[in-house]
């Protein structure tokens, strides 16, 4: 496959890079961001996968915290772009930039929404041939939309991610207006095919081994307010099967990069602590 | 100064064989430095052009040109007779000056090039000038001329070469006002655009200046520490001091007298042989007499009969054959009786050897009896010739009081001139006197002399001991009723006790205390003694130190009524049984609201880590306080002590980390059986993990500018268990 470098600039001692490259899941260009800290210079280090809007780069302010773990962090994009399909530019919570992590199954989606194989197979694939990164050591986090994509990776790849964390994720899309809408343009009416991509469903499910899931959510986020998050179903489900949650809410924190820059670090430290045990 | 560096400049550099080096004192000092400020900027400008090898011939082109008209100035002026060869002396100068890079180390220093061209220039003329060396400049009076001419120049040059003065020198009007990062130094903000600095970092110099206080007030904090660390050792060394003299006073005397009672013993022995042997002497002299006297007369015998027998033969025949018979008998019983002709004494004697036994047993015993609490070793000795059959030593203890009751005196006869006395009571003054007694009576006593017995051994109060990785707190009990002048730790390595011999002590301990630095992750044994005028004590019972993780244990004295404590001090109960709510009356040590209990955590910085098991269902609080912190109020509920609170109601778990009575609100869905608490003074920290899952929960960030103490409270009836001596586990050192 092949990669086309966009950017490279240096940053706290390591390189912070963009590639494009033809995706199969999607049939589209895709671009994504690769940070490669100083460390990976000389030897393999741990993935951390991010996945939100491509802001994260250069508003989050993670950089410091992965040069010091030695962790790549890689950030792809929230949704295949330029595919042309009718619909796809309506709105900002459906269509482009809102892929939803899912692998769509309705038309016209189906053919390019698939980033859920995206994020979870071609993209790590991409990224071992690549890149100086050792593929038994892989984590997820994200943000909001971002931060339900790394849940549902994680819950239905137990054993595959190390460890995963998010910022005020969408933790029950199946009850709020956002993954309604989103699931029932992807998947259909079929309400049984929502729940496989559903955090809090998935969670009463979960079989496998022991995860540690750490989450911050900012109590004056607004969609906090407006039930689109829905984390206590959440905690309530890992509660009953024992699933270890530490859930933050953060007095007077938002939904902004400003509230993800505050505690990137602890995010980060989290990761490290499981993929450089 | 001057002529100091150039003297210095003039022997450390490799002096090239063509240069005399002459002193500089030639020339005033006044002088030489204003003869060429001028001439100092252009030279080292010149001088650092080359050394940056960049050929800026026009600026060298320049600089000669310079010369060369400042050169064809004095020439005019003065009318220097050989002007010309001066002034191509003068140029060629130029030449001589590519030698600069021999000497890249004098050419970076600002005034150095100037003083070192000058060198040059004069040693480069007196090369030039070949053998005249100093003498090359020629007359006195043309040096009085010359100098005169560079007066003049100076005056010219200041106001011809102004403008060529780069701002390299120091310009106090445009002072630097960023800070670079990268270089670490101070720099103007135009600097930054070009020259080196074009692609570092930069910061404002207010930051810089912040961020260097801010260095410099923790380096403060460290300095103090290390000054009263510092004052506290010297006042231990002071102690020591005045100890290591006393003991020499005692090992002086001791050993003088003991080694008087060797000489001593060495010479009666030596009579003793001696008498000996001379009485060997006799016996075989006269053994040997004997045998001479006995081999005389058997001569005598012999002769007779040989006397007789001649005799005989000169008689008639039948008188002979009369006298022959009975003369044959005779001969016959003579000649039958033996004749000892073996020497019945040896001439040589047996090798004399002393035997040192008993002495070696003597100085063996000297030094086996110790100064023990309960024995003395008194020695005396005799003042003159007398003869003495026996000495009476007699003691008492001493009283500085009540002078009314008599202490029981004890007397001891013994025949040498040292006694040990035993039976005697621990770290008390006995004074004893001495008595000489032979046939004729006693002697006057002797002068008394003052004895201290070594005090009694201390107990070490192993319940009490704390540390961490890096210290141990231990405290013991006296062991003796009347104070004693100090104590000694001792201690060593488990591991090795014999084979490294090694002991740590410390000396000079005022109190029945101590704090002893000690090595991570080892065993240490511990011993204590007292001291006092009459020696150490013996060691103590042993305590054993194990430096992983930190121990300690709950503290008694601070616990509330409603708990009780285990005998280990590690497990703290709250017992079912219905307790009226009276008001307990505010007390500062015991707990008298929140049913908690304080544990004693060794006073030392750094970091440390323990762990407590707890029920799912119990209602607990765990953290730290500071040790006043006040014990009326609930712990988190004021701003001198932290804490990690559960409870559980309805079926859900809750969990609250206060601190002056604030939370934030985090939710936690696996309740933590068994608790990690890492308290890390370095970085103001307190976190709390969930050990069995290695997941961190939460961390406080505190300022503890006083120590803490772990505290536990138990809100409902139910027990938990603390876990000590536990080094961090991995997880817990990202935090």
């Amino acid at each position: 496959m092949a990669l086309k470098q966009i950017s490279s600039n240096k940053c706290f001692g390591g390189l912070q890079k963009v590639f494009e490259h033809d995706s199969v899941e999607l049939n589209c260009k895709m671009k994504f961001a690769v940070y490669l800290p100083p460390k990976a210079e000389t030897g393999k280090c741990p993935a951390l996968y991010w996945l939100s809007e491509q802001n994260f780069i250069s508003k989050s302010g993670y950089h410091q915290s992965a040069s010091e773990h030695g962790l790549v962090v890689i950030a792809p994009d929230t949704s295949p772009r330029g595919c042309n399909i009718k619909g796809e530019d309506e709105s900002w919570d459906f269509g482009t930039g809102a892929g939803f992590y899912v692998d769509a199954t309705e038309d016209p989606w189906k053919t390019n929404y698939r980033m859920y194989s995206y994020v979870t197979e071609e993209l790590p694939q991409l990224i071992n041939a690549n890149f100086p990164v050792d593929p038994q050591r892989m984590s997820i986090f994200g943000h909001s939309m971002g931060g339900h994509g790394a849940l549902i990776c994680a819950l239905k790849n137990p054993g595959k991610y190390k460890s995963v964390s998010a910022f005020a994720p969408i933790c029950n899309p199946v009850l709020c207006p956002w993954g309604k809408k989103a699931f029932s343009g992807y998947l259909g009416t079929d309400q049984s095919k929502w729940k496989a991509y559903d955090a809090t469903h998935l969670v009463k499910s979960y079989p496998g081994s022991q995860l540690d899931i750490l989450i911050d959510q900012g109590k004056d986020d607004q969609f906090l307010l407006d039930g689109q998050l829905l984390p206590d179903n959440f905690i309530a489900a890992c509660t009953e099967k024992k699933i270890p949650v530490v859930f933050r809410l953060q007095e007077g924190y938002d939904h902004s990069y400003y509230f993800i820059a505050t505690f990137i670090t602890d995010h980060i430290r989290h990761h490290a602590k499981y993929l450089n045990a | 100064m001057e002529e100091e560096s150039g003297e210095e400049l003039g022997l450390d550099r490799s002096t090239p064989k063509d240069f005399h080096f002459y002193h500089m004192d030639l020339y005033d000092s006044e002088d030489r430095l204003h003869l060429f400020p001028e001439e100092n900027t252009r030279m080292r400008k010149v001088v650092q052009a080359e050394m940056a090898n960049e050929s800026r011939g026009a600026g060298d082109g320049k600089a000669q040109r310079d010369l060369q008209e400042e050169v064809d100035e004095l020439v005019h002026l003065y009318g220097l007779e050989d002007d010309h060869e001066l002034g191509d002396e003068f140029v060629d100068e130029n030449i001589p000056r590519t030698g600069v890079s021999e000497y890249p180390p004098y050419m970076m220093k600002r005034r150095d090039p100037a003083r070192e061209q000058r060198d040059w220039r004069l040693s480069g003329e007196a090369a030039e000038a070949e053998d005249l060396g100093f003498g090359g400049w020629g007359s006195a009076g043309q040096c009085q001329d010359l100098r005169e001419a560079y007066r003049y120049t100076h005056g010219r040059a200041s106001e011809e070469y102004e403008c060529y003065v780069i701002p390299e020198e120091e310009d106090e009007e445009e002072a630097a006002d960023v800070f670079c990062v990268t270089c670490k130094t101070p720099i103007r903000a135009f600097q930054k655009v070009f020259d080196e600095h074009k692609e570092h970092e930069v910061i404002p110099l207010n930051e810089a200046l912040e961020s260097a206080k801010d260095e410099i007030h923790k380096n403060m904090y460290k300095l103090e520490k290390q000054i009263i660390e510092m004052e506290n050792f010297a006042n231990h060394l002071e102690e020591v001091f005045i100890t290591v003299e006393e003991n020499f006073g005692k090992q002086e005397q001791n050993f003088e007298s003991h080694y008087n009672e060797i000489l001593e013993t060495l010479a009666q022995k030596y009579e003793e042989k001696i008498q000996a042997l001379g009485e060997k002497k006799k016996e075989k002299l006269e053994a040997l007499y004997g045998q001479l006297v006995s081999c005389g007369e058997n001569l005598d015998t012999c002769k007779e009969l040989m006397e007789t027998i001649e005799e005989m033969c000169h008689e008639e025949k039948v008188d002979f054959i009369k006298d022959a018979v009975a003369m044959a008998d005779r001969l016959g019983k003579f000649l039958k009786t033996k004749t000892d002709v073996e020497i019945s004494a040896q001439p040589e004697f047996e090798d004399q050897t002393l035997d040192f036994s008993d002495v070696e047993q003597l100085m063996g015993s000297i030094n086996t009896i110790p100064a023990t609490g309960s024995s003395v070793r008194v020695c005396w000795s005799l003042y003159s010739d007398d003869t003495v059959e026996s000495y009476q030593l007699s003691y008492r203890p001493v009283q500085d009081s009540s002078p009314g009751t008599d202490q029981a005196e004890f007397t001891v006869t013994v025949k040498e001139t040292y006694c040990s006395v035993t039976n005697l009571v621990p770290n008390t003054q006995y004074e004893f006197w001495v008595t000489a007694h032979n046939r004729a009576g006693p002697s006057p006593s002797s002068e008394r002399a003052v004895y201290m017995t070594a005090p009694s051994p201390p107990i070490i109060k192993t319940k009490e001991i704390r540390s961490c990785e890096e210290a141990v707190l231990i405290c013991w009990e006296s062991g003796n009723l009347n104070p004693v002048d100090s104590y000694t730790v001792e201690l060593t390595q488990a591991e090795s006790p014999e084979a490294s011999g090694v002991t740590e002590s410390v000396v000079g301990i005022p109190t029945c205390e101590s704090v002893v630095q000690l090595q991570p992750g080892r065993s240490y044994i511990i011993y204590v003694r007292a001291l006092n005028m009459g020696g150490p004590s013996v060691r103590s019972e042993p305590a054993t130190v194990h430096t992983i993780g930190s121990y300690f244990r709950l503290n008694k004295d601070t616990c509330h009524p409603w708990l009780t404590i285990s005998e280990d001090g590690l497990t703290a109960v709250r017992s079912e049984r219905r307790t009226p709510a009276r008001e307990l009356s505010p007390s500062d040590t015991h707990f008298t609201r929140c049913v908690a209990v304080m544990g004693n955590l060794i006073p030392v910085r750094g970091h440390h880590y323990w762990e407590v098991e707890v029920d799912e269902h119990l209602d607990y609080r765990v953290g730290v306080a500071f040790a006043d912190v006040r014990k009326q109020e609930d712990l988190g509920a004021n701003c001198l002590s932290w804490c990690m609170r559960h409870t559980f109601a309805s079926s859900r778990h809750k969990y609250e980390f206060l601190h002056n009575r604030t939370t934030p609100d985090i939710r936690i869905t696996v309740p933590p059986k068994k608790i990690g608490i890492l308290l890390d003074y370095e970085h103001s920290k307190l976190s709390f993990f969930n050990v069995d899952l290695s997941q961190h929960l939460y961390t406080f960030s505190c300022q503890l500018h006083e120590f803490v103490h772990p505290c536990f409270s138990l809100e409902k009836p139910g027990c938990l268990k603390v876990h000590n001596g536990i080094s961090m586990p991995k997880h817990v050192t990202f935090y």
